[in-house]
């Protein structure tokens, strides 16, 4: 192999790099992670406003900072693709309420806390990168939460959250495709518990 | 007493047949759902409602001191590890919190140690075997104790062994069956309490808690892998078009 070619697969090899490194702006990345956290403790769990007012509030920063439907793509699997656009949309629907339901509860244990902010790591997937975060406990070691967030254009997103090491994509993942594989009426089993769960 | 729930532990986890196979649809995974729901009916008749009274007759502060003695108690466990996975930093700062929170700190009670600098990073032989890469084994249910692979199985047994409080108890002719079982109450008692709020939700919220709390167990120990090379990408990095990720 001559030098010349050596030196293209190089070059070649350094700008496909580059380039892949390029296609998010982490500086943009962290700031609207900075900005959703905020929100989220400032104007909701620490706001004085009734629990309706502060659900409300909470369901409108969910929906808006999370990209439901890619998530929920993922969480069915290979069963998405099996899927009828009606089941697909329905359970879209039904997971995106459980979801609002379960973290708006959740997201009142982080009050009196906060975020400290511990830079970004790239991921392999295209357009997509980790904010890193820690929550420090009083009693315990301090809480990993690292975001992962997908750039469209000039849009975030935020389409996984990973609270010490556990990707709550992949949980959702394991405990849907499993619930499927038992079911006897499949996609429409799990949509049919996921409202039981939303009525409870 | 003790020794005998460690054989226990340390015994099925050697000698179960579970190391030649894995949870994934086979009768590995038809024992573990069927353990799973043994372990929950003792849970909910048995350590549930006594966490639950823990809580009700104590306040925070309280259970922050008690949680803060168990912590200290564990310091000499960590040291050993710490000092075997070559982390002399760590050992050099467990002892010395050891020695502060022993004293300083009322018998462990108070973390005087953590206000002058020292915080804690507690290890455990797990994580030892994780630092000289062998491998997590397959995941079961053990009766009574819950969610382990094979490695953490055999790192639970260790610690419980090397823990000093059971070497305190059995120099202790007269009363080592009641320090043994106090300690391993309490121990349990706590943990279950910590616990209570994050158990309680996802089983609320799950369709399938035995896969969600397998899934999240096993994730979670990822964070042991000290063998990971530089380039290999973490564990949630995964590809969101691998429909069978």
């Amino acid at each position: 192999m001559s030098k010349k070619i050596l030196f293209a697969l190089i070059g070649g090899f350094m700008l496909v790099c580059s380039n892949a490194k390029a296609d998010v702006d982490t500086a943009k990345a962290e700031a609207f992670i900075k900005e959703v956290t905020h929100e989220g403790i400032v104007e909701i769990i620490n706001a004085k406003a009734t629990q309706a007012e502060k659900d409300a509030r909470f369901e409108k920063l969910f929906n808006s900072a999370l990209d439901l439907k890619f998530i929920g793509k993922f969480v069915l699997g290979r069963y998405w693709r099996t899927a009828t656009e009606e089941q697909r949309e329905e359970f879209i629907d039904v997971y995106r309420k459980l979801n609002v339901q379960t973290w708006s509860k959740r997201f009142d244990e982080f009050k009196g806390k906060e975020f400290v902010f511990e830079g970004t790591s790239p991921s392999s997937s295209k357009g997509q990168i980790f904010v890193n975060t820690i929550v420090p406990m009083e009693q315990a070691q301090p809480a990993s939460v690292i975001w992962r967030v997908k750039q469209d254009g000039e849009t975030f997103k935020i389409v996984d959250i990973i609270i010490e090491n556990v990707s709550l994509a992949i949980t959702a993942r394991n405990e849907y495709t499993a619930f499927i594989k038992k079911s006897p009426d499949g996609i429409n089993g799990l949509i049919a518990d996921l409202k039981k769960k939303i009525s409870q | 007493m003790k020794k005998r729930y460690i054989a226990l532990v340390t015994a099925f986890s050697l000698l179960s047949p579970v190391a030649l196979a894995s949870d994934n649809d086979g009768w590995l995974e038809t024992y573990n759902r069927a353990m799973f729901d043994f372990n929950y009916q003792i849970d909910k008749y048995t350590l549930k409602p006594l966490a639950k009274g823990y809580r009700a007759i104590t306040n925070q502060d309280v259970r922050n001191r008690v949680s803060s003695f168990i912590t200290n108690t564990k310091e000499p466990v960590s040291f050993a590890n710490h000092t075997l996975q070559g982390n002399f930093k760590n050992a050099l700062i467990s002892v010395g919190r050891f020695l502060i929170n022993s004293t300083l700190g009322l018998a462990g009670t108070f973390d005087v140690a953590s206000g002058w600098g020292l915080k804690g990073k507690r290890t455990g032989f797990d994580e030892t075997l994780a630092t000289y890469c062998v491998p997590d084994g397959p995941f079961f249910i053990a009766p009574f104790f819950g969610p382990f692979t094979l490695r953490s199985a055999v790192g639970y047994g260790v610690d419980a062994y090397t823990d000093p409080v059971y070497w305190a108890a059995i120099n202790d002719k007269n009363y080592s069956d009641k320090i043994t079982w106090s300690y391993l109450g309490l121990n349990i008692i706590t943990s279950r309490e910590k616990a209570l709020d994050l158990t309680d939700d996802l089983e609320k919220n799950s369709v399938d808690f035995y896969a969600t709390m397998k899934s999240a167990y096993l994730q979670n120990r990822q964070k042991l892998n000290k063998c990971q090379s530089v380039t290999e990408t973490p564990s949630y990095d995964f590809d969101f078009e691998d429909e069978d990720y």
